[in-house]
C-alpha cells in the first residue's frame, strides 16, 4: 500500500475524526554575493513528510523524513499520542473544523524557463556585473546581492478524500548598495519581493539599470539633509513601500487566529475585533482591501492551503469598512458557522500549518489619476520609496515606518532628497486619511518572502500589491 | 558520537574528491506543546536532521543542504556541492577550511531534559492554564524541549562535536480588558525549571498591573527588567562583526579600544560562568574563548569570521554566549535612586533606525508602571522608543543582580536615566 493510504487509514482506525498528510519536498538555490566575493552559493533540498491528525478536539502533528510504511505509521501514532495528550486541555468541545469537501486537483506556477536549470555562470555572472556597476563609484563600500530560487513540490492527502499535487515557485533577485562618508552610511535598495514566476521575470528586471539608480541614490542620500522636527505633512507612498505598510497595519490584523488570541504570546492579537465585523471605519471610502489567493503570481498561491481549501478571492475591507478576516478550517468555527477562506500554510513539511495573511492588495484608484498628478497636486509633503525601518505594536494599532528613498514636495514639486525619515501613524488615523489612490496603470506588486510568525516560528510567503496613494496630514519627520 | 553521524561521516569523506571541504551534522529531537486561549492548539513532535557540505576547487566554491543521512542523498549532495564549486566563479576572499584546532570541554547537555516526555510539557500547561483560570485570565505560550546535536569536520583536520539541552516556557497571561504580561525562560536542564517560581512571577507581574493612565512622550528614567535588557541589548550584537565597522558602515567604526559605552556597561562571554552553556565552537571552526567584548564601556572587540580575521591578520572569535554584568542593587533601591520613572517588563519589534548612529526603535510591552518617591504609583499606556544604543549604556545609574534568561544568556536589572520615547500610544 502507498504511504498515503497508510498513514490515513492508520489514522482512522486510531480514532482519528480528521487525517492528512502533506508529503514535500522544498528545493532552494541562493547565492549570496557580497561585493565581488561569493559567499554562499547552495543548493538545499527538504523532503519529509508532516502528518496532522484531529481527535476528541485536539490537534497532534508530526514529522518524518523517512519514507516507509513503518515509520509512516510510527509518525501516525507520536501524532495520536500528541493528539491524546493535548485533548486533556481543551475548552468545551475544543477544536472543531469548517465544513469543506475533498478536491483530486494539481495547480503548478506558470513557468517559461525553470530557474534550477539555467547554468550557474549565467547566474553568476550576472549578479557580478551588478555588484561591479554598484562598486564603480567611489562612495560605494558595500555592493550586496542576494539571489533566492524556490521550488516548492507538495502532495496533500485527507480523509476528505483529497488528492492535491502543486508544484510552486518563486524567485527573487535583492541587491543593495551602501555609501559611506566620515558621519554617515547609507543604503539603497532594489527590493520587489519574490515572484512566482520561473528564471524569465528576471530576466525582463534590467538589473543593471537599476544597479546605477541605486548606488547613485544612496550616494545622494548620504548627502541629503534629514527632514527636521516631525510634524503634519502629506505622504505619497509608492506601491514598494505600501506593500509592508498594508502588511503590517491591515495584513496582520485581520488574521483570524490573532483575532481569537492564539497568537497572544508571540505576535500579538489584534484591534480589529469580531464586533466591529461590517461596522468598524478602517478606512476612507476609497480604500478597498483584496484577499486573493488565485492571483497567478502570488507567492501564497498554490491552488489549495494545507487545510484542502481552495485558493479564494475575498473583500477583507470594502469601501473603507472591515468586511471579512482571513481564515482556516481550525479558526473559522470560533467565529460563527462560514467556511474558511483557505488561509492554513505550513513553511516546510515539519511545521504545522497556521493562519496566514493571503495575497493581499489595495485596490487601485477608480479615477484616472498618475504619480506625477498626484505630486502636483500636492503643496507640502513627502514622497517615500521602499521600504525601511518599520515597527509595529502587537494590537496592530500604532506603528512607525522610514522608508528607502524620501523626496521633500513643496508646491506641487520634489524639492530635494531626503534621509532618516519616519513617519508614526495609527488604525484606524492611517487608512482614513488616504485621500487619493492612482489608477490600474500604476499598479505594482511586492512579494514578502520572509513573515515570521507562530511558535515556533515560521516564514512565510504572500504577494501584496497597490498603486502610488496620498495619506493626507500625517506625523512625520527625523526620529527625535 | 552518534554512530549514524559517524557513518555518514565517513560516507563523504571516502566521495567527496574536492580540493578542500568542510560539512557539518545536524540533528534535532524537538517537541512543541502550543497553547493558547487556555487551551492546546498545536502539539507536535519529530527529529529532524541536516547535513551540509562546502566544497573548494582552488577558490571556486559549492555547497548544498539536505536533511537525510541516507547514503543515496548524500552522494546527491556531494555531487551538487562540486558541481556547483566547478561551475562557479572564483572568491576572491576564500579561506582554506579550519585546520585541527583544541576546543574546549564545555557541559551543554542535561540527561534530565533528554528524558523530559510530552507529558512533562502538557503538565506545565496544565499547571499554568490552572493558575489563569483561578486569575480569571486566559494564558497562551508554548513549551519546547529541544535535544541537540552538532558535528563538524573539515579537510584541514578540524573536528568538534557539541550535544545541548533546552526546555523552555514562554506564557503571556491576560483578561479581557487591558491586563498583560509576560515571562519566559529556557534552561539546559529541566529540574532547574520551577513552574511554580515562574508562576509566581508571572502573578506578580500581572497583580501589579491597574487600568494604565495617559503618558507622554519624553525622557524618562527607566528600570529595564531583565527580559527588556535582553531585547534592547540584542540589537547591539546585530552590528557587531568587525569587517561592517571597518567598512565605516556600522558605528562601531573606529571605536576598537575607546570609551564607547559607558563605564557601568560590560559585555562578555565567558566558557565557565556558572549556569551557562556555551557553543564550544563556530559553524565557522573557530574554538570558543572568553572574551570581554565590552569592558567597562571601553570596546575591546568585535566577531571577526576566519575570512575577514585572515585578511587584517587578527585573531577569528565568535559569541559563544553572553552575559551582561551585573551588580546589588535592588528594584527598591533603583526607585530611590531617582525621584520617579517607569518600570518596564519587556520591549517589542525592535527595529534599527539607523545603522550609523547605533538607534534603534520599539515599543513597551506586557505591562509599564509609573513609580514616584520609592513607590510604584499605577500602569501607564505603552510607549515608542527611538533609542542609540551606547548612549544608553552612558545612562546606566545602577545594575541589580544577573539572571539567567536562556540557557546561554544572563543579563540583569538596569536603572538608566533619560531613556528616549519618541512617542506614545493608545492603549
Ligand atoms: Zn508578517
Amino acid at each position: 500500500m502507498d504511504h498515503i493510504s497508510v498513514a490515513l487509514d492508520h489514522a482512522q482506525s486510531l480514532g482519528a475524526e480528521y487525517a492528512d498528510i502533506r508529503i514535500q519536498k522544498t528545493r532552494r538555490e541562493t547565492i549570496y554575493l557580497v561585493d565581488l566575493s561569493l559567499k554562499n552559493t547552495s543548493m538545499n533540498v527538504e523532503h519529509g513528510y508532516g502528518i496532522r491528525v484531529m481527535k476528541n478536539g485536539a490537534w497532534g502533528f508530526a514529522h518524518s523524513n523517512i519514507f516507509t510504511n513503518d515509520e509512516v505509521k510510527k509518525t501516525v501514532e507520536s501524532a495520536i499520542k500528541v493528539a491524546d495528550l493535548s485533548a486533556k486541555i481543551k475548552k468545551g468541545k475544543g477544536l472543531t473544523l469548517a465544513p469543506e469537501r475533498g478536491y483530486i486537483d494539481a495547480y503548478s506556477t506558470k513557468i517559461q524557463i525553470d530557474p534550477f536549470t539555467v547554468p550557474l555562470s549565467e547566474k553568476v555572472d550576472l549578479m557580478l556585473e551588478v555588484n561591479k556597476t554598484m562598486l564603480n563609484y567611489a562612495k560605494i563600500k558595500r555592493a550586496f546581492f542576494m539571489l533566492d530560487l524556490y521550488n516548492d513540490d507538495k502532495f496533500f492527502a485527507s480523509t476528505l478524500g483529497s488528492r492535491i499535487h502543486s508544484n510552486i515557485y518563486y524567485v527573487y533577485p535583492m541587491i543593495t548598495a551602501t555609501a559611506v562618508k566620515e558621519k554617515d552610511s547609507q543604503s539603497r535598495s532594489h527590493d520587489d519581493g519574490g515572484y512566482a514566476a520561473g528564471w524569465e521575470h528576471i530576466l525582463k528586471m534590467n538589473l543593471i539599470d537599476k544597479a546605477s539608480q541605486i548606488a547613485e541614490e544612496a550616494i545622494m542620500k548620504l548627502e541629503a539633509d534629514e527632514p527636521g522636527e516631525i510634524r503634519r505633512r502629506d505622504l505619497i507612498l509608492n506601491p514598494n513601500h505600501l506593500g509592508l505598510t498594508m502588511h503590517e497595519s491591515v495584513g496582520h490584523p485581520t488574521e483570524l487566529d490573532r483575532v481569537l488570541g492564539w497568537e497572544a504570546d508571540m505576535a500579538g492579537v489584534s484591534f480589529a475585533t469580531p464586533e466591529k465585523l461590517k461596522k468598524y471605519r478602517y478606512g476612507s471610502e476609497i480604500v478597498n482591501f483584496i484577499g486573493d489567493n488565485t492571483l497567478s503570481f502570488g507567492l501564497a498561491t498554490a491552488g489549495y492551503d494545507d487545510d484542502g481549501v481552495p485558493g479564494q478571492k475575498w473583500y477583507i475591507i470594502k469601501d473603507g469598512i472591515l468586511n471579512e478576516y482571513g481564515s482556516t478550517r481550525d479558526s473559522r468555527p470560533f467565529l460563527d458557522d462560514g467556511m474558511s477562506r483557505g488561509c492554513s500554510r505550513a513553511t516546510n513539511y515539519y511545521d504545522f500549518p497556521i493562519n496566514r495573511i493571503p495575497n493581499l492588495y489595495l485596490e487601485p484608484g477608480k479615477k484616472k489619476l498618475s504619480p506625477q498628478e498626484l505630486i502636483s497636486d500636492t503643496e507640502d509633503g513627502i514622497y517615500i520609496e521602499g521600504r525601511g525601518s518599520f515597527s509595529i505594536d502587537q494590537h496592530r494599532v500604532n506603528f512607525q515606518f522610514g522608508g528607502d528613498m524620501f523626496w521633500e514636495i513643496k508646491n506641487g514639486k520634489k524639492v530635494r532628497p531626503l534621509k532618516d525619515v519616519l513617519y508614526k501613524s495609527n488604525n484606524p488615523e492611517f487608512w482614513n486619511s488616504c485621500d487619493a489612490i492612482c489608477d490600474e496603470r500604476y499598479w505594482q506588486d511586492f512579494g514578502v518572502t520572509n513573515c515570521g510568525k507562530g511558535q515556533p516560528m515560521q516564514t512565510a510567503r504572500m504577494t501584496h500589491g497597490a498603486s502610488t496613494a496620498r495619506f493626507k496630514n500625517i506625523r512625520v519627520g527625523g526620529s527625535k | 558520537m552518534i554512530i549514524e553521524f559517524q557513518k555518514a561521516a565517513k560516507y563523504i569523506e571516502k566521495n567527496c574528491s574536492a580540493d578542500d571541504y568542510s560539512f557539518f551534522i545536524y540533528r534535532s529531537d524537538e517537541q512543541q506543546t502550543r497553547y493558547a486561549q487556555n487551551m492546546i492548539t498545536q502539539n507536535m513532535s519529530g527529529v529532524k536532521y541536516a547535513v551540509r557540505l562546502s566544497v573548494a576547487y582552488g577558490n571556486k566554491t559549492g555547497m548544498a543542504r539536505i536533511n537525510s543521512l541516507k547514503e543515496e542523498d548524500l552522494k546527491k549532495m556531494i555531487e551538487t556541492a562540486q558541481n556547483i564549486a566547478k561551475l562557479n566563479k572564483p572568491d576572491p576572499e576564500y579561506v582554506p577550511s579550519a585546520k585541527k584546532t583544541k576546543i574546549p570541554k564545555t557541559d551543554n547537555v542535561s540527561e534530565n531534559t533528554s528524558k523530559a516526555t510530552m507529558k512533562d510539557m502538557v503538565s506545565v500547561v496544565k499547571a499554568v492554564v490552572d493558575n489563569a483560570e483561578d486569575k480569571k485570565a486566559f494564558i497562551s505560550g508554548l513549551v519546547t524541549k529541544k535535544i541537540n546535536d552538532f558535528y563538524m569536520k573539515t579537510k584541514n583536520g578540524f573536528e568538534g562535536f557539541d550535544s545541548s539541552s533546552e526546555f523552555g516556557n514562554s506564557m503571556t497571561m491576560a483578561d479581557n480588558k487591558n491586563k498583560e504580561t509576560k515571562v519566559e525562560r529556557s534552561v539546559k536542564d529541566i529540574k532547574d525549571y520551577s513552574v511554580k517560581k515562574e508562576i509566581e512571577l508571572l502573578n506578580s507581574q500581572f497583580d501589579a498591573l491597574t487600568t494604565p493612565k495617559k503618558i507622554e512622550a519624553g525622557k524618562y528614567n527607566v528600570i529595564l527588567r531583565p527580559q527588556a535588557v535582553l531585547n534592547f541589548f540584542s540589537f547591539l550584537l546585530y552590528f557587531f562583526d568587525r569587517k561592517t565597522a571597518d567598512y565605516g558602515i556600522s558605528a562601531m567604526a573606529g571605536q576598537i579600544g575607546k570609551n564607547m559605552f559607558g563605564k557601568n556597561f560590560t559585555l562578555l562571554t565567558k566558557l565557565d560562568e556558572k549556569g551557562l552553556t556555551a557553543g564550544p565552537f563556530s559553524g565557522d571552526g573557530v574554538a570558543a574563548k572568553n572574551i570581554e567584548w565590552i569592558k567597562n564601556g571601553v570596546l575591546n572587540a568585535l566577531t571577526t569570521d576566519r575570512s575577514y580575521a585572515a585578511k587584517i591578520k587578527a585573531d577569528p572569535n565568535f559569541i559563544s554566549n553572553i552575559i551582561i554584568r551585573g551588580g546589588k542593587a535592588t528594584e527598591e533601591e533603583m526607585m530611590k535612586k531617582v525621584k520617579n520613572g517607569l518600570i518596564i517588563n519587556n520591549f517589542w519589534y525592535i527595529r534599527t533606525v539607523s545603522n550609523k548612529k547605533n538607534e534603534i526603535t520599539g515599543l513597551t510591552r506586557d505591562g509599564i508602571s509609573y513609580f514616584e518617591n520609592g513607590k510604584v504609583k499605577h500602569s501607564v499606556n505603552n510607549l515608542r522608543f527611538n533609542q542609540i544604543i551606547h548612549e544608553a549604556t552612558k545612562n546606566i545609574l545602577l545594575l541589580g543582580k544577573e539572571e539567567n534568561m536562556s540557557s546561554n544568556v544572563k543579563v540583569p536589572t538596569m536603572l538608566i536615566k533619560d531613556f528616549n520615547f519618541a512617542d506614545t500610544t493608545t492603549f
